[in-house]
């Protein structure tokens, strides 16, 4: 499927945004105010938001980059694989249930997403929006526990996507 | 029939899936731009009991306190640009911040065009009992050998600390304040009155109310006014740029 030059421009631009949006997750509100004013100039502003992007190295721990790292070319790998097995099935048999694991897995992902020391993990926040983000505190790895979940559920509807796509289009007897 | 309706459950699946993949993310980017959020909070008078907090509304960095002469400062009190940083003595990523920031004294300190005013937020729910008691130690500091005093006490806790509530505060405060220069038993005095319980209520309460959710928090207020929310260990690099942002706002 890679060989197409294609669906891999597609898994590389959707990592890479992920990344992207990860990284900058917790300094949305910073992007905001200063894309909004008119008193800096695009450069001041471009280069602000790429030297943000350092921050995977100043603001995340070790652990937790790795996860956003592998995590973003995973969300690549899936959404392209997704693409071309629902652009294939178009063309032969009706949607199958199989991109339940692969949005499944987008939605685990989420949770692996952001810095939970800096109280802009996803999951800090629902759990603040419940009035529990006490909770973290008995978790061994600070919530960084989802992250993992969320690449085992990544990798599992990766394998499984995988499986339907080289299954081959039949009508299965019951 | 089993398979029928194992198909069937799939097919509710996909939309449902759907669904939620949006609203996380729409829940994370809502979240990100400061949500409703809940911090630790101890309870004034009852030192170092976290209790729980219903969910505060969005919080505004124009909320953020005067700086006054109360604050601890270092550089130019005067200065064009300020940066306030709500920090907790056992977060990491204030140590790593710490750093950071006596970088960015070192380049914009000297010609006053940059002042670091520093908060405490302490997260009692992260790190119960030992980042409040620091803050505490460095407001008692203060109080017994002033600003220079409050610096050296926090430039050399930050330098020692093992950070995640890891860190001996029975052996470090004591050997800083010996190093500071303080008077010990002055000190100890201060430490045990609960005098700084309220002040440092009021610095969490400030930060929450500017939208910290987590530390370090920092507000950069630019020669106008304006406020820009800094949030998290940012790079050397990311503060310099946003300082120069901070300038063109006359």
């Amino acid at each position: 499927m890679f060989k197409r030059p294609l669906h891999a421009l597609l898994a590389v631009l959707v990592a890479t945004a992920v990344f992207v949006f990860a990284v900058l997750l917790p300094n949305f509100k910073l992007i905001t105010v200063v894309f909004t004013s008119q008193n800096s100039t695009l450069l001041e502003k471009s280069s602000l938001l790429l030297n943000l992007l350092g921050s995977i190295q100043t603001n995340f721990t070790t652990l937790s980059a790795i996860t956003v790292f592998l995590i973003s070319i995973l969300f690549g790998i899936q959404v392209s694989l997704l693409v071309y097995y629902i652009k294939r099935v178009r063309t032969g048999s009706k949607i199958s249930g199989v991109g339940v694991s692969g949005l499944g897995g987008l939605v685990s992902g989420m949770f692996g997403i952001g810095c939970a020391a800096c109280g802009t993990f996803v999951l800090t926040s629902l759990l603040a929006l419940f009035g529990v983000s006490g909770l973290l505190a008995f978790l061994p790895f600070g919530g960084e526990e989802f992250g993992f979940i969320g690449l085992g559920l990544l990798g599992y509807s990766i394998y499984m996507l995988t499986k339907k796509i080289n299954d081959p289009l039949v009508c299965s007897v019951n | 029939m089993e398979e029928t309706t194992q198909k069937q459950t799939n097919q509710y699946l996909i939309p449902i899936s759907i669904v939620m993949a949006g609203a996380f993310i729409a829940g994370a980017l809502y979240m990100s731009n400061g949500g409703p959020n809940s911090v630790p909070v101890a309870n004034p008078g009852t030192n170092n009991q976290p209790v729980a907090q219903a969910p505060q509304p969005e919080g505004s960095t124009d909320a953020v306190r005067a700086v006054d002469g109360a604050d601890h400062i270092k550089g130019n009190p005067n200065a064009a640009i300020k940066i306030v940083e709500y920090s907790d003595f056992e977060c990491p990523f204030c140590k790593r911040f710490h750093d950071t920031m006596n970088e960015v004294m070192d380049k914009y300190g000297d010609n006053g065009d940059v002042a670091w005013v520093f908060r405490q937020f302490p997260l009692d729910q992260l790190h119960p009992v030992k980042a409040r008691a620091v803050a505490i130690a460095s407001e008692c500091a203060a109080e017994q050998g002033g600003n220079d005093a409050f610096w050296k006490f926090t430039d050399g806790y930050f330098d020692v600390t093992l950070t995640n509530n890891r860190t001996d505060i029975e052996t470090v405060i004591p050997q800083l304040v010996k190093e500071t220069g303080l008077d010990q038993v002055a000190f100890q005095t201060c430490f045990e009155s609960g005098k700084y319980d309220q002040h440092i209520e009021d610095d969490i309460q400030n930060a929450v109310a500017t939208g910290g959710r987590g530390t370090p928090w920092s507000v950069v207020i630019a020669p106008n006014g304006k406020t820009f929310p800094l949030n998290g260990a940012q790079p050397l690099a990311a503060v310099e740029q946003l300082i120069e942002i901070a300038r063109n706002e006359k």
